[in-house]
């Protein structure tokens, strides 16, 4: 009986589902905080973005006359529940990890790609021309990190399966279970390219400064999101919230997943998450200027492309 | 690697932001702000009006006396009326606390009437206004304004005469 | 039960009155209170994101709405337009004298001041420009309105 609720409780209360909701809120509260004092400003309160959630809520949503509504209105409920059902693959280690019914890396990978092509159906499908800017450079940029991240993470998979003997391992615990053992990947000189190859992906893949381009507030007033209002616009946030706790964990599990177990594994592991979101990306968004699409398609192509080839040859020969 | 020294200056000072809607305001010394209007004052030469860039001012005659109507929603707070009026009459004081709900913008207005009086030497109907102090040596001392104020025009003139000083 | 659910509403409420986004429109206005909108946004001195605000580029995002400038012929039906778009509850500020009388564009030819005859208008800031703690005022007395709207 209890084995049968571990999955709905996985995906929906504890390390996905609620759970990584509040904690995501939190991440893009204390960013935003960050960010305030960095440029010398007080900033929101910590709990803004519960508070711009529970606003959306209570709003009107608009549909506009030339847009698809039942597409307009299902893509952020499909981006939400992807991320839900992300949220719940991702393990923390020493404390939770996924049933592998659910699936594993692989289909972690594949659904985290969800999120952006909600985007673009939500930018095309609002029938508004800066949805379908959004769009065209939301698919460019896809295009542009989608390559280096699956490099990166075949990249570890033969690390961890070469170490094992096997040629790849596709499995999150077995990478886990193997830097736990060997050290971390983050200490790896091996390593050390498809690490900074996953640095530039993060902002990327969370739609912020300097790759913001699909969104960019002062260009294309929020490209795919122009047209949202109210709840629609809130499942949005949500959906980035989850994101950013996945990507985040993703990247945890990837390279630095050693931890103690139990309660003070999760601390630690929430540590770490805010650690990197602070200064991963808060620090890089405001440090940086946003680049044009055809900069960004070139930067990623140049150099997160390049580094993890050369970590995939590297960990190939060694 | 400049930005990253300001990043951790702005971090290390703290917020430069001021406490101001939970907290009290600084303000200018010569912050051109809500205008003061004092009737005592008004000589109704009507120079303000004359040089109110978007007409905020205005002198209507009504049966009381002439009417001094001024309307902050449309005062551009250039302070001409300020430096022309000879007495300091109309001037501009620092307040710039004027956000309020459409439903109070009539109550933004400063409605004055200088009433009529009849002159205390002839009896003709005369406005109560200040007497215009431009000119006038020695200047004026506050028992002869009050004098001045209830004359006509032209026992204005007669008394200044008197005085002794060219009007 | 019904207690419980309006003690919700009202927690939410007071919730969600913490994060009004602004709203810009530029109804021919020429640029002053324009300057001193984006000074509010984007000075450490006057950080409006303190009051949860977020100056946002979608109408459809907005719950309060600056409005500046006199509304010219020109941009009429758009501005008019545009203000349909923002989704209720909504409060508008009519920033400096020009929405409010027409101030120095008072009598011309292409005014259509004041704006309060084609759209309902909540506060007003005057000034020409107003300053920005004045600005944070009137946005400050915006919110004690939509609270009551939301």
């Amino acid at each position: 009986m209890l084995e049968m609720l571990t999955t709905p409780i996985a995906a929906l209360l504890f390390p996905g589902g609620l759970f990584a909701l509040a904690f995501g809120l939190a991440l893009k509260g204390l960013d935003r905080r960050l960010a305030a004092r960095l440029q010398g400003r007080v900033g929101p309160p910590l709990a803004q973005p519960l508070f711009d959630l529970v606003k959306l809520a209570r709003k009107r949503t608009m549909v506009p006359d030339i847009a698809a509504e039942p597409v307009f209105l299902g893509a952020p409920l499909i981006g939400a529940v992807s991320m839900l059902l992300c949220a719940a693959l991702v393990p923390i280690p020493g404390v939770y990890t996924p049933d592998t019914m659910l699936g594993d890396l692989l289909v972690l990978l594949y659904l985290l790609t969800l999120p952006a092509v909600v985007l673009m159906i939500a930018g095309s499908a609002s029938g508004s021309p800066f949805g379908a800017i959004g769009f065209s450079r939301e698919m460019a940029l896809m295009l542009a990190y989608e390559g280096p991240l699956v490099l990166v993470v075949v990249a570890v998979a033969m690390r961890t399966g070469l170490g094992q003997g096997d040629l790849i391992s596709f499995s999150l615990s077995e990478i886990i279970a193997y830097q736990q053992t060997h050290g971390a990947f983050l200490f790896d000189p091996v390593m050390w390219p498809a690490l900074l190859a996953f640095l530039a992906f993060y902002p990327a893949n969370l739609g912020i400064v300097p790759f913001d381009i699909p969104e960019a507030e002062t260009e294309v007033l929020e490209g795919p999101l122009l047209e949202y209002s109210g709840p629609a616009l809130g499942l949005f946030k949500v959906m980035s919230a989850l994101k950013a706790v996945v990507v985040l964990g993703l990247g945890v599990a990837l390279f630095y997943p050693l931890a103690p177990d139990g309660a003070l594994g999760l601390l630690v592991h929430l540590a770490k998450l805010t650690g990197m979101m602070l200064i991963g990306i808060t620090v890089v968004r405001l440090s940086c200027g946003r680049m044009r699409i055809d900069q960004a398609f070139s930067f990623f192509l140049k150099w997160p492309l390049a580094l993890s080839l050369l970590s995939l040859a590297i960990v190939a020969l060694a | 690697m400049n930005f990253l020294k300001i990043l951790v200056r702005n971090l290390v000072h703290g917020p430069s932001t001021v406490p101001f809607p939970f907290g009290p305001a600084w303000t200018p010394e010569r912050l051109r702000g809500r205008i003061v209007f004092k009737l005592d004052s008004c000589t109704a030469c009507r120079a303000c009006e004359q040089v109110c860039a978007p007409g905020a001012i205005r002198f209507d005659k009504t049966p009381d006396g002439l009417r001094f109507m001024m309307w902050h929603n449309t005062c551009v707070f250039c302070g001409l009326c300020e430096f022309y009026c000879p007495t300091d009459a109309i001037r501009q004081s620092d307040d710039w606390h004027m956000a309020h709900a459409t439903a109070d913008q009539f109550t933004m207005a400063i409605r004055e009437v200088i009433p009529y009086v009849s002159c205390t030497a002839c009896g003709a109907k005369a406005l109560a206004s200040s007497p215009n102090p431009v000119g006038i040596t020695p200047p004026f001392t506050p028992e002869e304004i009050e004098q001045q104020r209830n004359l006509c025009p032209g026992c204005r003139k007669k008394a200044l005469a008197e005085r002794g000083a060219a009007s | 039960m019904t207690t419980l659910l309006e003690k919700i509403t009202d927690q939410a409420r007071a919730l969600a009155v913490r994060s009004p986004w602004i709203y810009r429109i530029n109804a021919g206005s020429c640029n002053g209170c324009d300057v001193e909108c984006a000074t509010t946004a984007l000075i450490p001195r006057y950080d409006v994101e303190r009051l949860g605000c977020q100056y946002c580029g979608s109408p459809r995002h907005a719950d309060i709405v600056l409005i500046t400038g006199p509304l010219t012929t020109r941009v009429k039906e758009d501005v008019l337009r545009v203000f349909a778009e923002i989704p209720d509850p909504k409060v508008t500020v009519a920033v400096g004298v020009c929405p409010i009388s027409g101030g120095i564009f008072r009598d011309g030819y292409a005014v259509n001041a004041p704006i309060d005859k084609y759209l309902p208008v909540d506060i007003n800031v005057p000034g020409c420009p107003p300053r920005p703690q004045a600005i944070i005022e009137g946005i400050a007395q915006a919110i004690a309105i939509w609270r009551e709207r939301l």
